[in-house]
């Protein structure tokens, strides 16, 4: 079976700052990949990519067939009807209501009239668990609420791929497991392939069917949540681990102190 | 010492260029685009409104500031060699062909470009600009069009609403103040114009529109870095539109008065 996404030697420097040097993988139709990394290891870069954003210095993405990177503007976009992208930050167009945000591309891309459009806006909401917040705008939502319209405006032309950037960095845990949930939702009641780029080990083994592990440029890994927790790579046993001490980091980490050493009275002249 | 100077003097020119040539295909892909659908009226309407209808407390301000002031000098000057009659002669011809325009562009650099410039710079920071791409949606096409056509028709309208105030400037000093008649200023005013020159200054009108719009839609499509980024893209976007708005005023006064 054709692959839904593959991206194939890829590689991506900004000046001499090498940030992807030969990526490799490919996610099935339906399947929900995570791909996790430290901060910096490119995983963005990685998502832009496969959106067209940034151009490849070598090697390809193709999704269904098409390779981003040799489509006209016409045709990409095209593409990128089928596909939702979640930012990181949400990036909700602050000048318009949630309403018109989620309903922005249905208004440019079909002919639904606005009933129809206000009806799917709707439904949009309620598959993200916000209800009744139409006619609000962006500065008046939590990071939460926004990164939750920001799927709501992701989904609303129905996609078949969904591509989620760091979508629980900076949120409390509980709003990281409503959104663990959401994503979940989603996945199995639009039966999307997805991508989701976190750092979130919890939500990452919840979501995912494969969990990939980024590390200087390539993929080291991409296995099922429970091969890649029992993979004996000390890279990916520091990862699961959270420890500053190993291989992970290529600056050694400033050194450990006992907490029970330092006393507060002994600071105080 | 001195390779240093012609390394450090050819990044300048090659830095010089190459943003001329990205500026010259993003010019390029707006006026394309201008004919491409869908088209979204609503989002011209906003445009219209912002450009042209909130821009005219000022343009009334501005205009009958330098007109009063201008007039004060006429009066003054041909008042050296007894010639107060032509202080309106020349208060119409200067008006029209130079201030209006002139004026109602650098003005609106100010108030329409760098606002242009702001938007599209926090839009580009704050990942919207990616947002509309993502969303099948050329930014060109939704961002800079609207904002090129709003000015295009805006700027003229304006100069013409400038010149307008520019004469009732000009009969407050000159016919309230200096004491000139008032039916003998309503006719010299237009006594050495002809229809070339309103043709000319709706003409300068229409170029420093275009050059608003795109410098603007440019430099904040264009901005990186953050808030430093956003902070410097009005700026540098008032100083180029301003510079490049007095260049062309040059040339298209040698070129359309010929």
């Amino acid at each position: 079976m054709e692959p839904v996404i593959e991206a194939v030697h890829l590689s991506k420097a900004f000046g001499p700052k090498v940030v992807l040097s030969d990526v490799n993988f490919s996610v099935q139709e339906g399947e929900s990949l995570a791909v996790m990394g430290g901060s910096g290891s490119g995983k963005t870069v990685l998502l832009r990519t496969i959106m067209g954003l940034l151009t490849p210095d070598s090697g390809h993405v193709a999704v269904e067939g098409n390779v981003i990177q040799a489509l006209d503007r016409q045709t990409l976009f095209e593409v990128r009807k089928k596909i939702g992208m979640c930012f990181q930050m949400a990036a909700l167009f602050d000048s318009m209501s949630v309403e018109e945000n989620i309903g922005f591309a249905l208004t440019r891309h079909t002919d639904m009239s606005k009933a129809e459009i206000a009806e799917r806006v709707d439904e949009c909401l309620t598959l993200v668990g916000l209800r009744n917040c139409q006619k609000l705008r962006p500065a008046e939502l939590s990071g939460g609420m926004k990164r939750r319209v920001g799927f709501a405006r992701a989904i609303a032309l129905k996609p078949q791929i969904l591509l989620f950037d760091e979508p629980t960095t900076g949120l409390d845990p509980v709003m990281t497991d409503v959104i663990g949930r959401v994503i979940l939702d989603l996945k199995h009641q639009l039966g999307v392939t997805t991508i989701t780029i976190t750092h979130d080990l919890k939500s990452a083994f919840e979501i995912a069917d494969r969990i990939a592990l980024l590390f200087r440029g390539e993929i080291i890994a991409c296995q099922p949540p429970a091969e890649f927790k029992a993979n004996p790579n000390p890279v990916i046993q520091q990862f699961l681990r959270g420890d500053a001490e190993g291989p992970f980091l290529t600056d050694p980490p400033p050194p450990k102190r006992s907490t029970n050493s330092v006393s507060h009275q002994a600071l105080v002249p | 010492m001195l390779t240093h100077l012609f390394d450090r003097l050819g990044t300048r020119v090659l830095k010089a260029f190459s943003e001329a040539g990205d500026f010259a295909v993003l010019s390029g892909r707006t006026f394309i685009a201008v004919f491409k659908r869908p088209f979204d009226s609503a989002n011209l309407m906003r445009q219209f409104l912002a450009v042209g209808v909130n821009s005219i407390p000022v343009i009334t301000l501005t205009s009958l500031a330098i007109s009063m002031v201008f007039a004060v000098q006429l009066s003054y000057g041909f008042r050296q060699f007894q010639a107060e009659g032509l202080a309106s002669q020349v208060q119409g011809l200067a008006i029209v062909r130079e201030l209006a325009p002139v004026i109602t562009g650098l003005m609106m650099a100010g108030r329409v470009g760098s606002a242009m410039a702001a938007e599209l710079g926090t839009m580009q920071v704050t990942e919207q600009i990616d947002a509309l791409e993502c969303l099948a949606t050329d930014p060109i096409h939704y961002l800079f069009v609207p904002r090129l056509l709003a000015a295009m028709v805006m700027l003229p309208l304006l100069t013409g609403f400038s010149v307008y105030v520019g004469f009732w400037g000009g009969y407050a000093l000159l016919v309230g103040v200096t004491g000139q008649s008032a039916s003998v200023y309503s006719s010299e005013f237009y006594k050495l114009l002809a229809f070339r020159d309103v043709r000319i200054a709706l003409t300068k009108a229409l170029v420093f529109g275009v050059i608003i719009a795109l410098v603007g839609c440019w430099r904040g499509y264009r901005t990186r870095g953050g808030a430093e980024g956003v902070g410097n893209a009005p700026t540098s976007s008032v100083v180029t539109s301003s510079l490049w708005i007095l260049i062309s005023d040059f040339f298209l006064t040698k070129l359309l008065l010929v």
